[in-house]
């Protein structure tokens, strides 16, 4: 355990002084800063265009957190062979991928941390009151972006950044798609076809569970045991993607 | 106690999954035993390198096995109490001396309360102080490769496999890892090198172990390498006539020159220098001076690797 803190630590040092990560992060704030102006534009509902905004942009910078510096960080160590550092002395190679991860998700969690609070602040200052239902969509965003990380370091420990990058927005625009594989899926005649894409079905994750944007901006309300739910179910495939990340890096010759 | 074994140790690699694998270490068998100095040595190529990460881990062998401090090396736990160099110095950029490290320091179990004494102990062994809040990226690679045997030194391990050492070293350096690894020779600690500086074999190992090609081509003591290598003896005297030139190759002994005055006489390793000596004296002549021949010990060692054959 304390392996795996060591290396979180370190990992975590790194990503706070990536320029990237400012660079997104800044990005972001800003874009949710600006949904102020946004609200001018609804005569009515002000408040829900600026919600919808803001929770839009705290999920592609989460996205482009978790794709460039997830994927860059375990390729990095691989390509710049910083990586003997650590593994020439008494470290599992799970410790490694666990500990990269954890660095990770920490920078992610301060970085949401960061964003919500310019969220909420931006929503006072235009009179509004941030509800529960607001609350539940940016934890499962939160949640989403931690699978995102895991499938990120999984992708990075099987192959190059690029790929890795390539691989891990595919998977992205896939989870939110499953839900098409689904309704394709009983149209199929060709039961090959079909058998494949059952596969792909069950395989991977269904990222649409995390989006309950539209809910939150409309005032519907959200169950919290569905948030429960959600988030478990997120955090079950990122154990499981951690895990086979864990089995490829430890085949890996590096 | 033996502290390295390799059991046949294969490693293929496959650039692409259409193209043909290619055997970097070939049934490779050796073993360094504790307390010893070893040197691995080889052309560039021969898989020194492939051999030294299959020992620490970082890469699987495709066949055979290899123990590391009696447990299988790819078990991290066999890596307790052994140092690791590797050829560059591999350091996070965004670390500073001190911050590296201390990680180092951390990650290899040490207990929290001697760090910082143990650092600055390490620090100053291979002379390298007032550095410390500087970050690695800022060092030259020599310095660097100090840390990175400062990294090697705490904890004070019993065993230390290192990748050439002393590249990217000035002399300076150089003299200093050497005055390093006689202390810790004389400290009974195990070193298992691998170097292309063929006088650090000879000054420092107790045996070697040569590679080339990916095979196994000498596994043993320096000292019998060396007299395989010895020739003869040449012998250098004034004023030779050509009468006593003639008597000489008659005999059997080579007689060069004369170069300015000198001629050297050579004897070959199978016959006695006492003999010509005896020789010249009952005809009025001294030596000069006696040397013996030796090819050196890069002609032994590369001269026949391509062919990936057995030195001795």
């Amino acid at each position: 355990m304390k392996t795996i803190y060591l290396i979180a630590l370190n990992t975590f040092k790194e990503t706070i002084r990536n320029k990237v990560l400012y660079n997104i992060l800044f990005f972001a704030l800003g874009i949710i800063f600006l949904s102020i102006s946004f609200g001018e534009w609804s005569v009515f509902a002000r408040t829900q265009v600026m919600e919808d905004f803001g929770l839009a942009t705290m999920s592609i910078a989460g996205l482009l957190l978790a794709v460039f510096i997830g994927v860059g960080m375990l390729g990095r160590e691989i390509a710049g062979k910083t990586v003997y550092a650590i593994l020439s002395k008494p470290v599992y190679r799970l410790q490694f991928v666990l500990g990269k991860f954890a660095g990770l998700w920490i920078t992610l969690s301060i970085n949401f941390a960061i964003m919500t609070l310019v969220f909420i602040g931006s929503i006072y200052c235009e009179g509004g009151k941030p509800t529960p239902g607001l609350m539940y969509a940016v934890v499962l965003i939160f949640t989403e972006m931690t699978v995102i990380v895991a499938v990120s370091i999984l992708f990075s420990s099987m192959t190059t950044p690029t790929l890795a990058a390539i691989f891990t927005l595919g998977f992205y625009i896939a989870g939110h798609y499953n839900d098409m594989l689904e309704f394709n899926l009983m149209q199929q005649l060709n039961p090959g076809i079909a058998s494949t894409m059952k596969i792909i079905y069950y395989l991977l994750p269904n990222l649409e569970h995390f989006n309950i944007r539209s809910r939150v901006v409309y005032g519907l309300s959200v169950d919290p045991g569905y948030v429960a739910m959600a988030a478990l179910y997120g955090a079950l495939y990122a154990a499981l993607f951690l895990s086979l990340a864990g089995l490829f890096f430890k085949q890996k010759d590096l | 106690m033996t502290l390295i074994e390799f059991h046949n140790v294969s490693k293929q690699y496959r650039c692409h999954f259409w193209t043909p694998s290619l055997a970097v270490v070939s049934d490779l068998s050796f073993s360094v035993k504790e307390g010893k100095i070893a040197g691995f040595i080889g052309p560039n190529g021969a898989g020194k390198t492939t051999s030294l990460k299959m020992l620490m881990g970082l890469v699987r062998p495709t066949k055979g096995r290899l123990v590391l401090n009696g447990r299988d090396a790819g078990q991290p736990q066999s890596r307790k109490g052994i140092a690791f160099l590797s050829e560059q110095p591999y350091f996070y950029d965004h670390l500073t001396v001190l911050e590296s490290i201390t990680f180092a320091y951390q990650l290899c179990g040490l207990p929290p309360a001697g760090a910082a004494r143990e650092i600055a102990r390490a620090l100053e062994t291979v002379k390298l102080t007032d550095v410390n809040a500087r970050k690695v990226k800022e060092l030259s690679k020599g310095m660097q490769q100090r840390l990175n045997m400062a990294c090697a030194l705490l904890g004070n391990p019993f065993l230390y496999i290192l990748d050439e050492p002393m590249s990217g070293l000035d002399p300076l350096g150089r003299t200093l890892f050497r005055t390093i690894f006689r202390d810790l020779a004389r400290q009974g600690k195990t070193i298992f090198f691998s170097t292309h500086i063929l006088d650090d074999i000879e000054s420092l190992c107790d045996s070697i172990v040569v590679l080339a090609k990916g095979k196994l081509t000498y596994d043993g003591p320096i000292a019998p390498l060396l007299e395989k290598g010895f020739s003869g003896t040449d012998i250098a005297v004034r004023s030779l006539r050509e009468e006593d030139r003639r008597s000489l190759s008659s005999m059997g002994y080579a007689v060069s020159g004369p170069f300015p005055g000198i001629s050297s006489i050579f004897v070959p390793k199978d016959r006695q220098p006492r003999d010509v000596q005896q020789w010249l004296f009952e005809h009025g002549m001294f030596c000069e001076s006696i040397e013996r021949r030796n090819e050196s010990l890069e002609t032994l060692l590369y001269g026949d690797v391509s062919a990936g054959a057995r030195i001795v």
